[in-house]
C-alpha cells in the first residue's frame, strides 16, 4: 500500500502546560441504559488526541456532553483548569470548542461565506450585516485552510471535502481551541483525506487541539500522539508513544480479558446454495460484494455501523437496485424490481428499524401478520373478500407458536413490548416459509428473555431448511447464532469466519480491517 | 410550581376512560345530540321522514365525493382536484347529452372514465414524478377549471336538457327512495367493502398506516396510491354528473364548493370511532353532521353566513376534541 502520509514525529503533549480540557469520571444514563459509566480523558493545547471504541462504547454520548447537548449525571469537566458546566451548545462555543459531525452542517442555497458564518455573531453597520467587513476578516482564514472557491460563490456543487473545509473555517472564525472531528474521512476520497490530514497537523501546530474520532485505525496511528479507548461506557486505555500500535488498539477495543463464550452454534451439514450474489455494487455503501447462502445455514454479517450491511440487505431484497453485479436465487437469475418481487421469489426481510420500517403500530396483530399473507386469507377465487376468521385463526396460531404476549389477535401492535413486536415482524414471513429470511439487527431493543426466544426461533428456521442471513452489531450475537460469519468494512466483505474461528474477537478485529490494504495484499 | 402543574394534569383512570370514549364516539354523540336538539326545538318541521329524506338527498352528492376523497386520504395523500373536476364533469356531461346527443348511459360511462383518467394523472404525478400531492392535485384542478371554461366558452349550458337526464338525480326508485340516496348507499357501501373487507383494502390501509413498512412487506405502494386517486376521481365524476342533472344545467364552477365540504366530512370522520384514522364509515358520519347542521339552521332561518361559520367551527372543535381527548387519555 502506498503510504498515504508519512508519519511525522508526534508532538509530545507537554506535561508542563495545563490541559485545555479535562473530563473526569463522566457518567450518563438514558432511561435504564447506562451509556457512560465513567470516562476520563484530558487534551493538551495543540494536541491531536484520538478517540476509538466499538459501536455503543459511549463515544457519541461523550461528545454530546462536551457539546452541551446532554448533561452528565456525574463527573467533572475542566477547561483551562476551571470547572465548567456546559449547559448549552452556546456555552460550549464560548468555551472554545467546535464540533464537526459526520453529517456536515451547511445550507445548500447559501454562499461559502454565509455558510462559514452560520450561527456566528456577525459585524453589522446601521443594523445591517456588514458582509464586506466580514469577508475581509474571513478571507485570510479561508486561505489558510485552503478553501479554493470564492467566498461569494454558492456552495452548490462543492465537494464534501470543501464543505468540510467550510466547517473547519467556521470553527476557526469562532476562535475554537478544540475541534472535535467525528469520522472526518468517512466520505472522503484518498487524496481529499490527505489534504485533511495536512490541515489537521497545521491546526495542531498553531495550537488548536483536535479530538479525532475514527474507526480507521491507520489514520489514528498516523495522526494522533495519544489515543483514548472507550469500551462499554468506560475509558479503558490511554495509549501513547511506544505503547500506541495497532494490536494494542484492537486489544483495548475488543477487551482482551473477556473470554468468548463456548459457541452454541456448531457447524451442521448445510444444503445447496440457495442465493448467490456476485460483485454486487451500489456506490458508495456496497462495493463488489460476493456471497453464497446455503439452505439450512445461519449466515451472519458482522461489521461496524455504516459498513454497508443494511444496504446489502436492501439490495438482496429488491428495496434498492444495484449499480452492477448479479444475483441468483435457486439457480435462476434473480433481479427483483421491488420488495414485492423479492417476496414473490421467496424472500422475507425483517428490517432494522422495526417500528418505522416493519410494523403498522396502530393496527392489530392480525393485520400486521396478514399483510404479507393476503393470498392465504381470502375466501375463495370467486368471493375475493377477506376471510377474517381465517386471519384471526392464523394470527392466533402465530401468537401461540411464537409465544407472543398479547391479550388477543386484535391487540394493536404498538402496545406490545419490543420483543413481542419483533416476533410479529418475524411471524409475518414464517407463514410463507420463505427460501431466504434476512434479519437486520433482530434483537435490538429486545429484552434478554425474548432475545433467547428469537435466537431459538431463528435456529429452528434454519434447521427446517431455510437459508437465514443475520446482520448484527451486537458483539455476542453472531457467535451465538451463526454457522458462518462474513465481516464487512466500508462496503466490502473483508473476512469469512467459519466453525470455531467465529468469535467475538475475530469479528471485531476484522471490522477494523482496512479493505484498501486487503485488496493490495491479495490483488484480484 | 412545575410539580403542581404536572400533578394537576395527572388524570384518574376513570377520567381517562371517559376521555377515550369521547375521543372515539364524540362525533356520533354530537350528531345524535344535534338531531335530538333540533327535534325538540322544531318538533313539526325537523323530525319528519320527509325532512330526513330531503337532508339525505341533499347530502348524497357531498357524501359520494367525500367517499372518494376518503380513499385518497386513506393512502396518505390529499386530492384537491375533486371540486374542480366535478365542475368539469358536470359541464361535460351536459354538453355530451345536449350538444352531441349521446345516449345518457354512454355519456355517463365516458365522464366516469374521464374521472378515472384524471385520478390516474394525479396518481402518476404524485408517485412517479414525486410531486407533493397538494401541489399536484391543485395544479391539475386548476387546469381542469381552465378546461371547463374552454369547453363551455364561459356560458352555462341550460337550454335543451332532456327530461331523462334530469331524472338521473330527481328520479325515485325502490319505495320512492330518491336515486341520489340509492347511488350514495351503493358507492359508500362498495367503498366500505373494498377498504374493510378485501385483501386489496388491507394493502390500502397498510400504505396509509406506514408506506415504508408496506413496501418492505411486499405491497406495491405506488399502485395502491394511484388506485386511491383513481377512485377519488371517479367519485368526483359521479357527483359532477348528479349535480348537473339536479341543476338541469352545466356551469363551469358549479361543484367547486364540494371540495371544502368533502374535506370537512373526511376529517370529521377521522375523529370518529378510530383514533385519527380516515375511514369510509367516519366520512359518512362527518357528512351527516354537516348536512343536519345546515338543515337545522335552515329551518330556523339562520342566515347563510352562519352555516359556513358552523361548518368550520364544528370541524375544528370535533377534530380538536378528539385529538386532545386521545392525548389526555394516553398520558
Amino acid at each position: 500500500m502506498q503510504t498515504a502520509f508519512t508519519r511525522g514525529a508526534p508532538q509530545q503533549a507537554a506535561p508542563m502546560t495545563t490541559p485545555f480540557l479535562v473530563a473526569h469520571d463522566i457518567a450518563k444514563a438514558f432511561g435504564g441504559a447506562q451509556a457512560l459509566k465513567g470516562v476520563s480523558l484530558d487534551i493538551a493545547p495543540g494536541e491531536i488526541h484520538g478517540l476509538v471504541g466499538a459501536n455503543g462504547a459511549g463515544k457519541s454520548t461523550f461528545i454530546r456532553i462536551l457539546a452541551g447537548l446532554n448533561h452528565p449525571d456525574a463527573g467533572r469537566i475542566e477547561i483551562d483548569g476551571h470547572s465548567q458546566q456546559i449547559a448549552t451548545p452556546q456555552r460550549a462555543t464560548e468555551l472554545g470548542m467546535s464540533f464537526i459531525h459526520q453529517e456536515l452542517a451547511f445550507v445548500p442555497g447559501m454562499t461559502v461565506l454565509q455558510n462559514i458564518m452560520l450561527g456566528v455573531p456577525k459585524k453589522s453597520r446601521f443594523g445591517l450585516t456588514d458582509w464586506r467587513a466580514i469577508a475581509r476578516d474571513v478571507a485570510p482564514i479561508a486561505r489558510r485552510v485552503g478553501i479554493s472557491a470564492p467566498l461569494n460563490a454558492s456552495v452548490k456543487g462543492l465537494s464534501t471535502a470543501e464543505i468540510w473545509l467550510i466547517n473547519i473555517c467556521r470553527a476557526l472564525v469562532r476562535k475554537a481551541r478544540l475541534i472535535v472531528m467525528d469520522e472526518p474521512t468517512a466520505s472522503l476520497a484518498a487524496s481529499e483525506a490527505e489534504r485533511l490530514f495536512a490541515i489537521v497537523r497545521d491546526l495542531s501546530a498553531s495550537g488548536v487541539a483536535v479530538l479525532y474520532i475514527s474507526h480507521r485505525l491507520d489514520e489514528i496511528l498516523n495522526l494522533c500522539s495519544r489515543v483514548s479507548v472507550f469500551r462499554d461506557g468506560r475509558s479503558v486505555a490511554e495509549l501513547a508513544g511506544k505503547g500506541l500500535n495497532r494490536p494494542a488498539l484492537v486489544e483495548a477495543i475488543v477487551g482482551g480479558t473477556i473470554r468468548d463464550l463456548q459457541r452454541t452454534a456448531t457447524a451442521r451439514p448445510r444444503g445447496d446454495v440457495v442465493m448467490e450474489a456476485s460483485n454486487l455494487t451500489r456506490a458508495p455503501k456496497v462495493r463488489g460484494v460476493s456471497l453464497k447462502l446455503h439452505a439450512g445455514e445461519v449466515l451472519g454479517i458482522g461489521g461496524l455501523v455504516g459498513a454497508g450491511r443494511t444496504e446489502l440487505a436492501r439490495l438482496l431484497f429488491g428495496a434498492d437496485r444495484p449499480d452492477s453485479g448479479e444475483m441468483r436465487l435457486a439457480d435462476r437469475p434473480y433481479q427483483p424490481a421491488s420488495p414485492a418481487g423479492a417476496v414473490r421469489a421467496g424472500l422475507g426481510l425483517i428490517p432494522e428499524e422495526r417500528r418505522a420500517e416493519a410494523l403498522f403500530l396502530s393496527k392489530s396483530i392480525a393485520f400486521n401478520l396478514g399483510i404479507a399473507n393476503l393470498d392465504k386469507i381470502v375466501h375463495s377465487r370467486y368471493l375475493p373478500l377477506l376471510n377474517r376468521s381465517a386471519r384471526t385463526a392464523m394470527a392466533g396460531e402465530m401468537i401461540r407458536s411464537l409465544s407472543i404476549k398479547a391479550r388477543n389477535a386484535s391487540t394493536p401492535v404498538g402496545r406490545l413490548s419490543g420483543g413481542n413486536q419483533q416476533k410479529v415482524a418475524i411471524g409475518r414471513w414464517l407463514q410463507r416459509t420463505p427460501k431466504v429470511l434476512i434479519l437486520d439487527e433482530p434483537t435490538r431493543g429486545v429484552d434478554i428473555g425474548a432475545r433467547g426466544e428469537i435466537h431459538r426461533l431463528i435456529r429452528q428456521q434454519a434447521e427446517s431448511g431455510m437459508a437465514v442471513l443475520v446482520i448484527s452489531s451486537e458483539p455476542d450475537e453472531l457467535p451465538d447464532l451463526c454457522d458462518r460469519v462474513l465481516v464487512m468494512a466500508e462496503g466490502r466483505i473483508v473476512r469469512e469466519l467459519t466453525g470455531q474461528a467465529v468469535s467475538r474477537k475475530a469479528i471485531v478485529e476484522a471490522s477494523y480491517v482496512d479493505p484498501q490494504a486487503l485488496m493490495e495484499d491479495h490483488p484480484a | 410550581m412545575s410539580d403542581v402543574a404536572i400533578s394537576a394534569r395527572r388524570l384518574s383512570p376513570g377520567t381517562k376512560a371517559v376521555l377515550g370514549i369521547f375521543a372515539r364516539y364524540g362525533t356520533i354523540i354530537g350528531l345524535l345530540a344535534m338531531i335530538v336538539t333540533f327535534s325538540i326545538l322544531s318538533p313539526h318541521a325537523f323530525p319528519t321522514v320527509n325532512n330526513f329524506t330531503n337532508v339525505l338527498n341533499q347530502a348524497s352528492l357531498a357524501m359520494i365525493i367525500a367517499g372518494g376523497l376518503t380513499l385518497a386520504v386513506v393512502v396518505g395523500e390529499l386530492d384537491l382536484s375533486i371540486g374542480f373536476a366535478a365542475s368539469l364533469h358536470g359541464i361535460l356531461i351536459t354538453g355530451l347529452v345536449v350538444h352531441d346527443k349521446l345516449p345518457i348511459p354512454l355519456a355517463v360511462v365516458i365522464v366516469i372514465a374521464l374521472g378515472a383518467v384524471i385520478g390516474l394523472v394525479n396518481g402518476f404525478i404524485v408517485t412517479k414524478v414525486k410531486v407533493n400531492s397538494v401541489i399536484a392535485t391543485l395544479g391539475v384542478g386548476t387546469i381542469l377549471t381552465g378546461l371547463a371554461f374552454a369547453y363551455s366558452a364561459g356560458v352555462p349550458i341550460v337550454a335543451g336538457v332532456p327530461e331523462a337526464f334530469l331524472q338521473l338525480s330527481l328520479g325515485r326508485w325502490l319505495f320512492g327512495i330518491p336515486n341520489n340516496i340509492i347511488v350514495m348507499i351503493l358507492v359508500l357501501g362498495g367503498l366500505w367493502l373494498l377498504v374493510e373487507r378485501t385483501p386489496l383494502g388491507q394493502e390500502i390501509q397498510a400504505v396509509g398506516g406506514n408506506a415504508v413498512a408496506a413496501r418492505l412487506a411486499g405491497v406495491n405502494v405506488d399502485r395502491i396510491k394511484i388506485l386511491g386517486f383513481v377512485i377519488s376521481g371517479m367519485c368526483a365524476a359521479l357527483t359532477g354528473i348528479l349535480l348537473a342533472s339536479r341543476l338541469g344545467s352545466g356551469t363551469a364552477s358549479a361543484a367547486d364548493s364540494y371540495l371544502l365540504t368533502a374535506f370537512a366530512a373526511v376529517f370529521l370522520g377521522s375523529a370518529t370511532l378510530r383514533d385519527g384514522e380516515f375511514h369510509v364509515l367516519g366520512t359518512l358520519v362527518g357528512a351527516l353532521i354537516i348536512a343536519f347542521g345546515f338543515n337545522g339552521l335552515n329551518i330556523f332561518g339562520a342566515p347563510t353566513f352562519s352555516q359556513y361559520v358552523l361548518q368550520g367551527a364544528i370541524l375544528i372543535i370535533a377534530v380538536g376534541m378528539a385529538s386532545l381527548g386521545r392525548s389526555l387519555a394516553e398520558r
